[in-house]
C-alpha cells in the first residue's frame, strides 16, 4: 500500500515537473518576445499597450490560462495586443504555460491578494443592503465615464482619447474574467499595482473608502456582467 | 422671496468676479479658493487629455461634461457654503471651494 502511494506521489511529482519544463519552454520560444524573460515585460518593441508584468498580475492560474487559450479580447481588452493561442498550442500546452507563469513570476499572487483582503475593511448587514444603490451611484458617476454607462468600454472619453493622441483602452466590464473581490482589489489599488505599464485605470483608494468599492465590485460582478448575459 | 433671490443672484452675477481654475497634470490649481455668491469659476482645460468636472453640493450643483483639450467652461456660484468640485475621470483631482 505504501509503495503505491509512493508510487502515485512520484507520478504527481513527475507530471508537475514535466508540465513546468513544457511550460518554460515555450514561454521561451513565444511569450518571450513581449513578456520578457523574468516576465516584468522590458522589450524593445515600440508596442502602444505594454505587456502586463506577470509578477504583479491579479489573475490566478486558471484566469491566466483562460487568457492565453482565447486573448485578452475575449476577456473585455479594446486593446487587442495578447492575442488567442488556441491555434497555435494544443490545451496541454497552454495549461502548462499558465503553470510555468503563475509558478515563476507570481508564486506569491495567492498570499498577496489574500493579505490585501484581510486589511480591508470587511461589510457589515447595513452596508450589504446599500451595496447596489451605492455602487450604482458611483459607477455611473465615475467609472461609467471611461467604461461606459453600461460598462462596455464605449464612452465620450475613449472616443477624445482617439483624437488628441492620448489613447486610453478601458476593459468591457461586461466580459472581464475578476471575481468581485478581484474587481474590488483592482478598482482600490488601479492598474498599475497590477502590472499595467500606464496609469490608465487608476487608484481610487484615497477618493472612497473600502466599503464603498466594495460596493462598485458587487455592482459591477452582478449588474454590469448581467448586461453581457443578457446579450447572449 | 424667490424673486428677491433670483434678483440678487442675476445682480451679483453681473458684477461677480471670475476665478480660472487650472486643470494642469491631473490636478486643479488652486486647490483652494474663496469665492462670492455670483462670482464664476472658469475651469480650463490645460492637459492634453479631457476631464469631467462636477460637484454633488446641492445648493451649488453643476456637471460641466467631459471637457476637451485646450477648452474653458464656466459656472456661476448660486449659494454660500463649503463643497468640493472633483474630476469624474482622476480621482487625485480635488477642488475645496468656500463660497460667502
Amino acid at each position: 500500500m505504501k509503495l503505491l502511494l509512493l508510487a502515485l506521489l512520484a507520478t504527481f511529482a513527475f507530471a508537475a515537473q514535466s508540465q513546468y519544463a513544457l511550460g518554460e519552454t515555450i514561454y521561451k520560444t513565444t511569450c518571450i518576445s513581449c513578456h520578457g524573460i523574468d516576465g516584468n515585460s522590458q522589450n524593445d518593441m515600440k508596442l502602444v499597450v505594454k505587456p502586463r508584468i506577470l509578477s504583479k498580475s491579479i489573475l490566478t492560474e486558471t484566469q491566466a490560462y483562460k487568457i492565453i487559450k482565447y486573448g485578452a479580447h475575449a476577456y473585455g481588452s479594446h486593446a487587442d495586443i495578447m492575442p488567442t493561442f488556441k491555434y497555435v498550442y494544443s490545451d496541454i500546452q497552454i495549461k502548462a504555460v499558465a503553470h510555468y507563469v503563475s509558478k515563476t513570476f507570481n508564486s506569491h499572487r495567492d498570499k498577496r491578494v489574500e493579505n490585501l483582503l484581510k486589511e480591508s475593511a470587511q461589510l457589515e448587514e447595513k452596508d450589504r443592503q446599500e451595496m447596489m444603490k451605492v455602487g450604482k451611484k458611483i459607477f455611473q458617476r465615475k467609472c461609467g465615464k471611461c467604461h461606459g454607462v453600461s460598462g462596455n468600454g464605449e464612452s465620450d472619453y475613449v472616443e477624445q482619447s482617439k483624437s488628441n493622441q492620448n489613447f486610453i483602452y478601458p476593459y468591457n466590464l461586461q466580459k472581464i474574467l475578476l471575481s468581485e473581490k478581484q474587481i474590488f482589489l483592482y478598482a482600490k489599488f488601479g492598474g498599475k499595482f497590477w502590472g499595467t505599464a500606464k496609469n490608465d485605470m487608476p487608484s481610487w483608494k484615497k477618493r472612497y473608502n473600502d466599503i464603498q468599492l466594495k460596493s462598485v465590485a458587487h455592482y459591477v460582478a452582478t449588474q454590469i456582467k448581467k448586461n453581457n448575459k443578457q446579450k447572449k | 422671496m424667490k424673486k428677491i433671490a433670483l434678483a440678487t443672484l442675476l445682480v451679483a452675477s453681473l458684477f461677480g468676479a471670475d476665478h480660472v481654475i487650472n486643470q494642469k497634470g491631473k490636478t486643479f490649481i488652486p486647490h483652494e479658493v474663496t469665492v462670492k455668491v455670483g462670482d464664476t469659476l472658469t475651469f480650463l482645460n490645460s492637459d492634453p487629455f479631457a476631464h469631467n468636472t462636477y460637484t454633488d453640493d446641492e445648493a451649488n450643483e453643476f456637471d460641466i461634461g467631459m471637457q476637451a483639450s485646450g477648452t474653458k467652461k464656466t459656472v456661476t456660484i448660486k449659494a454660500p457654503g463649503q463643497f468640493s468640485v472633483e474630476c469624474a475621470i482622476h480621482p487625485n483631482m480635488l477642488l475645496e471651494v468656500t463660497a460667502k
